[in-house]
C-alpha cells in the first residue's frame, strides 16, 4: 500500500473516532471522551511525522500558549466571582464545587441542551461580524424561528424525514425575512443595524403573545394560559436515548445539527466565493468595492444569512425540546450569542466550545442555586468578566510586550557588562 | 372618528409625552455627548439599568428619593467610567465594550437584587418617590395646552429639559464643547493643541453616565416606586436612535426624543381609553416601530462625527 493512501485511511478512521467519541461524550457517555482523546493522539502522531520532532514541539508549544490565554482568563474570572461571593456572604468553595459537579457531571445533558441554541445564535452573530455587521437582534430572529416551527408543527402532518427538513427551511426563510427590513434600510439609507435589528427584536417579542393566543394559548383557561398547543409528535427531533439508552430522556440530537452548522459556516466563509466576499467587505469595504464586489449586495446577504442561522436556534428548540412556544420566554439566547461570538473570536469551531462553556455555567449555576443556595446571577457576572478578560487582548499583549522589553533590557545589559569585561 | 381623536389629543397627552420622553431625552443627550467626543456608546441601556437599581436601593435604604437620585447618578457615572476605561484606555472596540457592559449590567443588577432584597423580579417599594415632589412653576405653568406639560413636572423631567439647554449652550459657547467636538471630528488636532483626547473622551463618557443614571432613576423612583429587572426595555437603544434621528445636535435630538415620548404616551392612552378594540400588543409595539421608521427616514440627512467609534492613541497617529 502506498504511504499516502495508508495515511488517508488512518486520517479518516481517526476523524470517525473523534466524531463518534465526541457524540458519545455529548450524550453523557463520558468514556467517549477517551475515544476522542485517542483520535487526537493519532492526529498528533501523524502531524509529528509530518513536521519532524522539532517542528512538532514548536507547534505544540504555540498551541499551548494559545490555550493559556483563555485558561488564565477563565481562572481569573472565577477568582473574581469568588471574591464577589466572599464579599456578599456566600461560600465560594461549595458554590464552585456545586457549579462544576452540576454542569459537567450531574446535569451535563442540560449543559448540552443549553449550548445547542447558543451555537446557532453564536454562529449567526459571528457571521455578521465577519461581514462587518453587528446583528445584535438575534434574539428576535430566534423568536421568529420558534414561531415558524410551532406554526408548522401544528399545521403540518408529514413524516419526519420530509417534515423536519421542511420546518428547518421555512424557519430559516422566516428568520432571514425578519432581517429584511434592517438589511434593506442598511443598504438604502445606512441606518445602523444595531438600532434596527434591536428594535425588530423588541417588536417581535412584544407581538409574540398574539401568536400564542392564536395557536392554542388561552389566558382565560388554566390549561395553557401562556403557551401554544403542542406540536405533532411526528416532527419531534430524535433523542440520543433512542440508540444510547443511558442518556437523558430530554437530550435531542439538535446539538449534532448545530455542530454540523458550525462546520458548514466554516466551509462557506473559508472556501466559497461568497465567504471570501463577505470577509472582504467586513475587512475593508472600500477595498472590496474597488475589487468590484457589490458591498450592498453582500451586506444584504450577510444580514439575511445571519437571521436564518439565528432562527435555526428557535427551530431546534421547538422541534427538539419545548415542542411548543412559551410566553414569558425569556430565553436570552440571542444576547448570549453575542458573548459566544466574541469569546470565540468568530471561529465557527471555537463557537461550539464557547457555547458548551456557557451551557455548563448556566446548567451548573442552576444546580448551584438549588443545592448551595448561591444566587445563580453570580454566573452572569462571571460570564461577563470572562468575556471582558478574554477580549482585553491589549492588556495581555502590552503587558507581555513590557515583560519582553524588560527581559531584553536585562539581557542587553548583561551582554554589555560581559562585553566590557573581556 | 373625530371624537376618538379629540379624546386622544388632550393636554394630558402632551403632559405624558414630555414625562415619558424624559428618560429618552437624558439618555439621548448622553449619546450626543459621547458620540460627539468620538466614543460610540451602546452601553447606555446597561448604564441606565445600573442607575435605576442604585437609585431604588439608596432611596429604599435611606428613605430619601433625593439621595436615591444622587445614588443613581453616581452609579451611572461609576459604571460608565468602567466603560470608558475599557473603550478608551484598553482600546476595546467601542461596540464590543458596550455590549459587554450591557450583559454585565443585567447580571450585576440581578445578583445585587438577590443580595439586597433576597428575591428576583421587583425590588421593595420606596417610601417616597420623586413623583411626590411635582412642582408647578408659577405663571409659566398657566400657558394653555403646553404649560402644564413643561412647567408642572417632576424633578427629573426638569433635569432632562435643563440638560438640553445646558448641552446646547456648552456646545455653542464653551471650551469643553469645542474640545468634545474636536475630539470626535479630528482628535489629532485637539492633541496638537496640547489638550488631551483621552481626558476629553473620559469626561464626555462620565457626564453621559450621569445622565443615563438619572434616566434610570426616573424609571425606578419617579415614574414608579421600585426597580424591576430589565425595566429599561430598550430605551437605551431608542435613545441611540433619537440621537441619530436628531442629527447629533441637542435641539434636534430633543425633538426626536419628544417624538418617542409622544408615541409612548399615545400608546398608553389609546390602550387606556379602549377606544380602539385591538390587542394591547399592537399598541405596545408602537415605540419600536416608530424608532425604526425614524432612523430610516432621518438618517440620511445628517452625518455622524468623523472619528466616532475610532480608537485613538497618539502613537497610532490619531486614527
Amino acid at each position: 500500500m502506498r504511504p499516502d493512501r495508508a495515511r488517508a485511511i488512518i486520517m479518516t478512521s481517526a476523524a470517525a473516532m473523534a466524531a463518534i467519541g465526541s457524540t458519545l461524550y455529548l450524550a453523557s457517555y463520558f468514556a467517549g471522551g477517551l475515544l476522542a482523546l485517542a483520535a487526537l493522539a493519532i492526529f498528533g502522531f501523524l502531524r509529528r511525522s509530518e513536521l519532524g520532532a522539532e517542528g512538532f514541539a514548536a507547534a505544540s508549544r504555540s498551541m499551548l500558549k494559545a490555550a493559556a490565554v483563555p485558561a488564565i482568563g477563565i481562572a481569573s474570572a472565577l477568582a473574581i466571582g469568588a471574591a464577589v461571593m466572599l464579599a456578599t456572604g456566600y461560600d465560594p468553595v461549595a458554590s464552585y464545587a456545586a457549579l462544576f459537579y452540576g454542569g459537567l457531571v450531574r446535569n451535563w445533558h442540560i449543559s448540552v441542551l443549553n449550548a445547542t441554541p447558543l451555537i446557532f445564535t453564536g454562529l449567526a452573530i459571528s457571521f455578521g461580524f465577519k461581514g462587518g455587521l453587528f446583528n445584535i437582534g438575534a434574539e428576535g430572529q430566534y423568536f421568529v424561528g420558534v414561531m415558524a416551527a410551532t406554526w408548522l408543527g401544528l399545521k403540518l402532518n408529514l413524516p419526519a424525514p420530509l417534515g423536519v427538513p421542511l420546518v428547518f427551511v421555512v424557519g430559516m426563510l422566516a428568520g432571514a425575512a425578519a432581517n429584511l427590513i434592517p438589511a434593506a434600510l442598511k443598504v438604502k439609507t445606512g441606518a445602523h443595524e444595531v438600532v434596527t435589528t434591536m428594535m425588530m427584536a423588541y417588536a417581535i417579542r412584544t407581538l409574540s403573545p398574539m401568536f400564542i393566543r392564536a395557536n392554542g394559548g388561552d389566558p382565560a383557561s388554566s390549561a395553557h394560559p401562556y403557551a401554544t398547543a403542542q406540536i405533532g409528535e411526528r416532527l419531534w427531533l430524535p433523542l440520543f436515548k433512542d440508540v444510547l439508552p443511558a442518556s437523558n430522556y430530554r437530550l435531542h440530537v439538535g446539538v449534532l445539527v448545530a455542530v454540523a452548522a458550525a462546520f458548514a459556516v466554516r466551509f462557506v466563509l473559508d472556501r466559497t466565493d461568497l465567504g471570501f466576499k463577505i470577509r472582504a467587505v467586513g475587512h475593508n469595504p472600500i477595498a472590496a468595492r474597488t475589487q468590484g464586489i457589490s458591498t450592498a449586495r453582500i451586506t444584504f446577504a450577510t444580514l439575511l444569512i445571519s437571521g436564518a442561522l439565528a432562527s435555526m436556534a428557535g427551530v431546534t428548540q421547538v422541534l427538539g425540546l419545548d415542542h411548543r412556544m412559551f410566553q414569558n420566554l425569556n430565553a436570552g439566547y440571542g444576547w448570549n450569542g453575542i458573548s459566544i461570538a466574541l469569546l470565540a473570536r468568530n471561529d465557527p469551531i471555537a463557537i461550539v466550545f464557547a457555547a458548551l462553556l456557557w451551557g455548563v455555567l448556566d446548567a451548573g449555576g442552576q444546580y448551584m442555586a438549588r443545592t448551595a443556595s448561591t444566587p445563580n446571577a453570580i454566573i452572569e457576572i462571571v460570564k461577563s468578566v470572562i468575556l471582558f478578560l478574554l477580549l482585553a487582548e491589549v492588556v495581555y499583549s502590552s503587558s507581555g510586550a513590557a515583560i519582553k522589553r524588560f527581559l531584553a533590557g536585562r539581557k542587553a545589559a548583561r551582554a554589555a557588562s560581559e562585553g566590557g569585561r573581556s | 372618528m373625530m371624537e376618538t381623536l379629540a379624546a386622544l389629543f388632550t393636554p394630558q397627552l402632551v403632559e405624558a409625552t414630555v414625562r415619558l420622553a424624559a428618560p429618552v431625552i437624558l439618555a439621548a443627550m448622553a449619546a450626543v455627548v459621547c458620540e460627539r467626543s468620538g466614543v460610540t456608546n451602546i452601553a447606555m441601556e446597561g448604564i441606565m439599568l445600573v442607575g435605576a437599581f442604585f437609585a431604588a436601593l439608596v432611596a429604599w435604604y435611606t428613605g430619601s428619593p433625593w439621595l436615591g437620585l444622587v445614588g443613581g447618578a453616581a452609579a451611572g457615572a461609576l459604571y460608565s467610567l468602567f466603560f470608558a476605561w475599557a473603550a478608551i484606555s484598553l482600546h476595546f472596540n467601542h461596540v464590543v465594550a458596550g455590549a459587554i457592559m450591557n450583559i454585565l449590567a443585567f447580571g450585576l443588577t440581578r445578583y445585587l437584587m438577590m443580595v439586597a432584597y433576597g428575591r428576583q423580579g421587583t425590588s421593595n417599594a420606596v417610601a417616597r418617590t420623586l413623583h411626590d415632589y411635582k412642582t408647578a412653576i408659577p405663571v409659566l405653568s398657566d400657558i394653555p395646552f403646553i404649560g402644564k406639560a413643561f412647567f408642572d413636572q417632576t424633578p427629573i423631567v426638569y433635569l432632562a429639559l435643563l440638560s438640553v439647554v445646558a448641552w446646547a449652550w456648552i456646545f455653542k459657547r464653551t471650551r469643553l464643547g469645542l474640545s468634545i467636538e474636536a475630539s470626535g471630528e479630528y482628535p489629532m488636532a485637539l492633541e496638537t493643541m496640547g489638550r488631551s483626547v483621552v481626558k476629553t473622551r473620559y469626561t464626555a463618557v462620565v457626564l453621559g453616565g450621569v445622565m443615563c443614571g438619572l434616566a434610570g432613576a426616573f424609571l425606578s423612583i419617579e415614574n414608579s416606586n421600585s426597580f424591576t429587572e430589565g425595566m429599561t426595555d430598550g430605551r437605551g437603544f431608542i435613545a441611540l436612535a433619537a440621537n441619530i434621528a436628531g442629527g447629533w445636535r441637542p435641539v434636534g435630538v430633543f425633538l426626536a426624543s419628544l417624538f418617542f415620548g409622544f408615541v409612548d404616551a399615545l400608546q398608553l392612552r389609546a390602550q387606556g381609553l379602549g377606544v380602539i378594540d385591538l390587542p394591547s400588543e399592537l399598541f405596545l409595539v408602537f415605540p419600536y416601530v416608530a424608532t425604526i421608521a425614524a432612523v430610516a427616514g432621518l438618517v440620511k440627512r445628517s452625518r455622524p462625527p468623523a472619528a466616532v467609534g475610532k480608537d485613538f492613541s497618539v502613537e497610532g497617529g490619531g486614527d
